[in-house]
């Protein structure tokens, strides 16, 4: 599985604090600082206009993609608990993006 | 898509020495720039050195003794100016003032050359035909190209051009902008009021007259554009006048349109009329609930909403001309009707009808243009594949359209072949060299945006009159909003270079390719946040600087560019492969390579197209629709075009398909072929080696469509 986020984008970070993406075997791409690797690798999955739209994007093993938030916590829930990883609680507070911080440019 | 122009050789004047005269009594005639023949007066070479350099009057005053000196020592009756001019250069040099002497140069051609000119065909730019005043504007462009490559960029810009590390498209247009896109409803609203017009036209009360408005308001301004002329949403602003008219007539209008527009590369003599002409089945939904412009320049009371079915009218007819082709059968070449493909599209009753009108238009005669505005995107195109996103500001320009209007100044191309040599495997050798380029690019970029703003700063007095006329209160061009391209030649080689295979022939080779325009898309970002100018990457057409690019680095790079230079060596006939494009000749199905190029699509803001090139199939109109809907629904491709090809017969005039020695009809050797040279259909008999050397490896897909039931 391969996340692509950004560093400013909540909504990445709603879900880099309850993964441990690490012990997921999930790799993150990270979309900003001028990464052209991050950049192509997003395009190779024909995801650049999606992440124009929203972040985080989500590739499946299968080559499948996921840009819905509900359904990416799904996927990533069903993968920590195969790895037998505890998850930390949804916060309190419901994230959400209306500013358009969510995506790249 | 300027002319490209052999740079004039370099003469050295022969001065021989002959029996000394007393300078006194030199009998001596000088052919002067004003057509003139007067006495020899050292003077006037001081009075030209203190005029237009530095040099003080003592070094001027010697020079000029100095030149008297060596033209007393001829025996010549009569010297003309340039030769003056460059014995008085020559001096300069000799005392080290090279700065005064690049301030002292003379601009213009041999005599070799503009003989050379006058009675041999240009085929360095496929869309300039040669007659009187085809060669008028080349050699007007070659003085300006010199004037540019001296005056307006600096020397490290000019030399990489001059070296081939980039292209500086349109040198010879240097005093014009790019491209323009536009409304019709401009003139409208205005009617037809140019600055310095002999007479001005009200608002047009019939949909002829803003026909011939529009003739001529393209006809200014492709003499103040380099390239092309582009027309937003034309079916929908002809609407309001079609209301009265029988469908007879609207075909009448269609028909006229077309031909205007594809006639007037004959009456201009140059470079056709670069023309696109932007068609949408449904009514955009930026523009529905816009108050529609009717006769007179009046408001109608309706909004542009309450005219889908005059606009589809209109449409439909213009395709109906386009399959039937001009007199003899053959396609048009301009106006190019570009059609949009968005998700309302699929929401418009009879879409599925009119999918199937314009690819069989495809298939016949290959004019359509599909060009994929998905989700929200909302686009305008023009030129050979250039297209612009509106943006919010331009959205907002869209709720009164005679505001929406869209240029890009300049066009600079970068040869990624030659920055793969240059790198040497190396990977962060290469990003970097590309990281160089583009702030070359840039450079070059701010440099003509200086050039143009000092013209259009002139107002309407000054050489731009008609660009800095303020109908609507604003300048027609928006110096500020202007896009600056940076095109790309050969990615196909340069990854070919360093990775050791072409796109096509590995995953790894096309990952590389994307991450080499991810960087350059991420580049131009930067770039634009530090200049505050808006750098965009485009597919340069390229159809010389392709062949250029090649040629010069098989000159300078000779054994890494033959292993990697595409077409016949030995022939000459040699090519990179355009911008992101795929190897013309890999045999992959038509939907993967729409598939893969279109990955690159995205990160090329500007425009990107892939060509289906079709040769002699003739693919069955459902056939065409369907890989349409695919390519839409599940791909990331921005544009695509079907591109037959076609032999037409000089001595019995008919057309058929396919490319061939003979008449398939009389069987008259004297034939010429039709195809899309890059963005654009032109004859073969004026394509330059190199693109006929990748005409010749195009793979033609035949077979891969379900052909048309004959
Ligand atoms: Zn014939």
């Amino acid at each position: 599985m391969t996340l692509f986020t950004k560093t400013d984008c909540r909504l990445c970070d709603q879900l880099k604090n309850r993964f441990d993406f690490a012990a997921m075997q999930v790799d993150i791409e990270v979309l900003d600082n001028g990464d052209a690797a991050a950049l192509a690798h997003l395009a190779w999955h024909s995801l650049v206009e999606s992440a124009r739209k929203t972040l985080p994007l989500l590739v499946l093993d299968d080559s499948s993609t996921e840009a819905d938030f509900n359904r990416i916590e799904g996927y990533l829930i069903d993968k920590a608990m195969q790895c037998g990883l505890t998850i930390k609680a949804i916060p309190s507070q419901s994230i959400s993006c209306d500013d358009g911080s969510c995506s790249i440019q | 898509m300027g002319v490209v122009m052999p740079l004039p050789t370099e003469r050295k004047s022969k001065i021989k020495s002959f029996s000394k005269a007393d300078s006194t009594d030199l009998a001596l005639f000088v052919r002067t720039s004003e057509e003139d023949i007067t006495g020899w007066n050292r003077q006037r070479i001081v009075d030209a050195l203190l005029r237009e350099t530095f040099v003080d009057p003592d070094t001027a005053d010697r020079i000029s003794l100095d030149v008297e000196k060596t033209i007393q020592n001829g025996a010549v009756k009569t010297v003309t100016g340039p030769l003056i001019r460059e014995l008085v250069n020559a001096k300069l040099l000799e005392l080290g003032l090279e700065d005064a002497r690049r301030m002292h140069t003379r601009l213009g051609m041999p005599l070799y050359d503009v003989n050379q000119l006058l009675v041999q065909h240009n085929k360095e730019n496929a869309n300039v035909p040669h007659g009187p005043e085809a060669t008028n504007l080349t050699l007007a462009e070659g003085i300006k190209k010199e004037y540019a490559l001296l005056h307006v960029f600096s020397d490290d810009v000019a030399d990489a051009h001059l070296k081939g590390d980039l292209h500086l498209h349109d040198l010879g247009f240097i005093d014009r902008p790019y491209c323009s896109g536009q409304s019709l409803e401009y003139i409208k609203k205005f009617g037809l009021n140019l600055p310095h017009g002999l007479s001005m036209a009200k608002p047009a009360k019939h949909a002829e007259v803003l026909l011939a408005h529009m003739v001529k308001f393209a006809a200014a301004l492709q003499s103040h554009f380099a390239g092309a002329i582009g027309w937003d949403a034309i079916n929908l602003f002809y609407a309001p006048y079609l209301e009265e008219l029988s469908d007879r007539d609207v075909k009448q209008l269609a028909q006229m349109l077309i031909f205007e527009f594809s006639q007037q590369a004959v009456a201009r003599g140059g470079q056709a009329i670069f023309s696109d002409i932007n068609i949408y089945w449904e009514v955009p939904k930026h523009f529905e609930n816009v108050p529609a412009i009717g006769p007179g320049g009046e408001y109608t009371g309706k909004t542009y909403g309450e005219y889908e079915k005059q606009a589809q009218r209109f449409a439909w007819a213009l395709f109906e001309v386009y399959k039937e082709g001009d007199a003899l059968g053959k396609p048009f070449f301009f106006p190019k009707p570009l059609v949009h493909i968005t998700e309302k599209l699929f929401k418009t009753e009879g879409h599925m009808d009119f999918l199937n009108h314009i690819c069989d238009v495809a298939a016949d005669k290959g004019n359509t243009y599909f060009v994929f505005d998905r989700g929200e995107t909302a686009k305008i195109s023009e030129c050979c594949r250039l297209s612009f996103k509106l943006e919010a500001s331009d959205l907002e320009d869209a709720k009164t359209p005679w505001r929406m209007r869209y240029s890009a100044l300049q066009n600079v191309t970068i040869n990624l072949p030659r920055l793969a040599y240059r790198a040497e495997g190396d990977d962060t050798q290469i990003f970097s060299l590309i990281t160089e380029q583009i702030k070359l690019a840039v450079k070059a970029h701010a440099q003509k945006k200086d050039f143009i703003g000092k013209l259009l700063a002139m107002g309407e007095g000054g050489p731009l009159s008609l660009l800095a006329m303020k109908l609507d209160g604003e300048e027609y061009l928006r110096l500020e909003r202007c896009s600056y391209l940076i095109g790309m030649v050969g990615l196909n080689e340069m990854v070919k270079v360093h990775i050791g295979q072409e796109l096509h022939e590995s995953d790894e080779a096309m990952k590389f390719g994307l991450k080499i325009i991810a960087h350059m898309n991420i580049v131009c970002n930067k770039m634009n946040e530090k200049n505050g100018m808006k750098f965009v990457l485009e597919q340069t057409p390229a159809e010389s600087t392709a062949y250029r690019f090649a040629k010069l680095d098989m000159a300078h790079f000779p054994k890494m560019a033959k292993k990697v230079v595409q077409g016949d060596l030995e022939k000459g006939e040699i090519y990179y492969t355009n911008s992101t494009l795929y190897h013309v000749g890999s045999t992959m199905n038509p939907i993967s390579r729409v598939e893969r190029e279109g990955l690159f699509h995205p990160l090329i803001e500007a425009g990107a197209i892939t060509h289906v090139w079709l040769g002699e199939a003739y693919p069955d109109k459902g056939a065409l629709t369907d890989f349409v809907i695919k390519t839409f629904r599940h791909t990331q491709n921005d544009q695509i075009a079907f591109s037959p090809e076609f032999t037409c017969c000089l001595d019995c005039g008919k057309t058929s398909r396919g490319l061939s020695q003979n008449c398939s009809y009389c069987k008259s050797e004297h034939v010429d072929g039709i195809t899309r040279i890059t963005g654009y259909f032109t004859k073969l008999s004026s394509w330059n080696k190199g693109k006929l050397g990748e005409l010749r490896e195009r793979y033609r897909n035949e077979k891969r469509f379900v052909e048309k039931a004959v």
